[in-house]
């Protein structure tokens, strides 16, 4: 890590300090506030923090795309940058977790969730899958890392004395440990962003949702940002090596493959909701190009450039460049979940919506806004624009403290 | 076992709203959130006829909670902090609810409402809006004064609403498990409602049921609500004004 010490790299740390701070402040006014400080309300229930959730979950198949490229495809190049990808991996999905939090009401009372689990709604499925994957990756990563960890120690402990006959066996143990637990993985690992999608992918109130399409929609969208997360942490950690260089072509390659399945899926569902030219499928996407147009533009941009960036990506800048694209088109793409689905509403008469009680008394006695509405033009507020940044803040901190203790560094131990 | 529902007539609905205020009185729902609504079908105005002249309708749709008897809001809460009960009423149990809101996505009808704040909060600023500093008696708060739980003991009413829950139409559980009628039953002064036991063939609302032909809001959902409506029926002369043989010949 020897851009490490930079100024650069200082400042940016800070930075991100004063983000997580910033958003703990925040968290802390919404707790004690009530989620009135959010712009959602009753017509529009769920906002930024779920397509968080959603978009953190999807970043977290780094680790899967890694272990089964290495133990079931044979990807050797893979091998050295395993333990970054699984701790990618654990982070995000302890991130998507820790997202739906500050959406909760009653956070105070989130244990219930453990009391009182009712197994016919998908959420409590969605909180075992995650949590199954997220304790799998960071063992995953434990396993790979053990003969470092004997040899080097993390932060000066668990270190043993180890000859060279020891060491071998230990690492002999890892591979094999290893070998067990990523075919374990793997289904949890497709079962986290299936679960997650079947969420909202069950609701038939909710035309822009329902259907069978958006698991694998949201498997794309993983598999295109969760190897652009392990290209960015790699570079952080090793630099733009010789080594890994044929590892960050194919990651790139996986990525650029997986962003064009995911163009083809959702253009796909668009021309099968167009043709028919009405019903609640039909206005659900009308209001994508009507009233959401330049979010549209701007997913499809950073994806489609992500593509080009990434297909063949043969330097550090344009690696650097399409992994941050991706992300932010595939944030984009996560944000668009939201306004189809709750302004367009099974409840309609001859294209008339039941308008629904906004849920907050608003204007004045003289300036009165309207009590019922049948369309919420949803834009985060401040306060949820700062506690998600600060969420991301916090995760990357942990992301990079983690890549600093562990020793994720060391030549490859086969 | 009793299993209530509720038919609305709507042919008697003056559009008046007086069902929706007497539930805010009766329930104490805070500022800004309602359990029962009206609106005219198809108007972006209350009470305002749409169409082209002369053939212009003007329905009001009184829609209070559906108590689906397949309810989505039951099946998806993470925590069953909602549920139906051996009645058929679907409540909301106010100590379990952890406010994730997926049964406001859940819901078709759109009847979940959020307290989105504290409700004294939203109670003053409600009275800060029409000029009063505190409220209209100090220290006072309308409607039904205590807790109201089931026999089992879960909290689904209480007059003041703790914050980040989600609540709705209870079919007003305080007044029935008194044997009393739901408030907007009650207020309708029209005589639109008629709210009962749907599996005591006798009762008045089996017998309506089975003599009139009534519709289910969204039935193709497979909710299966038991808010029934009976739909408006006179087409004809419909706006036209009648005069009585005697006036008609005067004329």
């Amino acid at each position: 890590m020897s851009s490490n010490s930079s100024t650069g790299y200082k400042i940016g740390l800070l930075i991100l300090v004063a983000i997580a701070i910033a958003g703990i402040s925040a968290w802390v006014y919404q707790i004690q506030t009530g989620l009135i400080v959010t712009n959602m309300r009753n017509s529009f229930s769920w906002g930024l923090y779920i397509a968080m959730w959603a978009f953190f979950v999807g970043t977290a198949a780094g680790g899967l795309v890694v272990s089964s490229a290495i133990y079931i495809f044979g990807a050797k190049e893979f091998k050295p940058i395993a333990p970054v990808a699984s701790s990618t991996a654990f982070i995000f999905a302890v991130g998507a977790m820790v997202m739906i939090l500050p959406d909760l009401g009653r956070i105070d009372r989130i244990f219930n969730m453990f009391l009182y689990p009712n197994f016919s709604s998908i959420l409590p499925w969605d909180l075992i899958v995650l949590t199954t994957y997220a304790l799998l990756s960071a063992i995953y990563t434990y396993v790979l890392l053990m003969p470092r960890i004997a040899e080097k120690g993390v932060l000066g402990l668990l270190k043993k004395d180890l000859d060279g006959d020891e060491l071998k066996k230990l690492q002999l143990k890892s591979e094999r440990y290893a070998k067990i637990l990523a075919p374990i993985a793997l289904p949890f690992a497709i079962l986290i962003h299936t679960v997650t999608a079947w969420v909202l992918a069950t609701q038939l109130s909710r035309p822009w949702w329902y259907g069978g399409l958006l698991a694998p929609t949201f498997i794309a969208a993983a598999i295109a940002t969760g190897p652009a997360v392990v290209i960015l942490a790699c570079l952080f950690v090793f630099g733009y090596e010789e080594r890994l260089k044929n590892a960050y072509k194919l990651l790139a390659k996986i990525s650029a493959s997986s962003s064009a399945a995911l163009l083809f899926m959702y253009y796909n569902d668009f021309v099968v909701r167009y043709w028919w030219g009405e019903g609640l499928d039909f206005e659900a996407l009308a209001i994508v190009f009507r009233d959401y147009l330049h979010i549209h533009t701007l997913e499809i941009t950073f994806i489609l450039a992500s593509i080009v960036l990434l297909a063949s990506a043969k330097t550090k800048s344009r690696l650097i460049a399409g992994s941050i694209s991706v992300n932010l088109g595939v944030f984009f793409h996560r944000f668009l979940l939201m306004p189809p689905s709750y302004n367009i509403f099974p409840f309609k008469m001859d294209g008339w919506s039941y308008p629904i009680a906004v849920g907050e008394l608003r204007g004045s006695l003289m300036n009165p806004l309207l009590v019922f509405v049948d369309y919420w033009n949803y834009i985060p507020s401040s306060i949820e624009i700062t506690i998600t940044a600060g969420i991301v803040a916090i995760l990357t901190l942990v992301l990079i403290g983690l890549l600093r203790i562990l020793p994720v560094e060391g030549d490859s131990n086969v | 076992m009793v299993k209530y529902g509720m038919v609305i007539d709507l042919n008697r609905c003056i559009g008046c709203r007086s069902c929706a205020v007497i539930c805010k009185i009766h329930n104490s729902l805070p500022p800004g959130t309602w359990w029962h609504r009206v609106e005219t079908v198809g108007s972006k105005e209350h009470q305002v006829s749409t169409g082209e002249f002369p053939n212009l309708s003007e329905v009001y749709l009184p829609v209070p909670c559906m108590h689906c008897e397949n309810p989505p809001c039951v099946k998806v809460c993470p925590v069953g902090a909602t549920w139906k009960r051996e009645d058929g009423v679907v409540l909301v149990d106010f100590e379990r609810c952890i406010g994730c809101r997926y049964c406001m996505t859940a819901c078709p009808y759109g009847v979940r409402q959020f307290n989105w704040q504290d409700s004294d909060e939203s109670f003053e600023k409600g009275f800060k809006a029409t000029g009063f500093e505190e409220g209209f008696v100090e220290g006072y708060r309308h409607g039904y004064p205590v807790d109201h739980r089931t026999k089992d003991g879960r909290l689904v009413y209480t007059p003041k609403r703790p914050r980040g829950v989600v609540e709705k139409c209870t079919f007003c559980v305080q007044y029935i498990d008194q044997g009393l009628k739901p408030a907007c039953v009650r207020g309708c002064p029209g005589n639109a409602r008629i709210f009962g036991d749907l599996d005591d063939p006798n009762s008045e609302i089996s017998q309506v049921l089975r003599d009139k032909g009534y519709i289910k809001l969204l039935e193709d959902m497979g909710t299966d609500p038991k808010v029934f409506y009976i739909p408006p029926m006179r087409k004809k002369n419909r706006g036209a004004v009648k005069y009585s043989a005697e006036i008609e010949g005067g004329v």
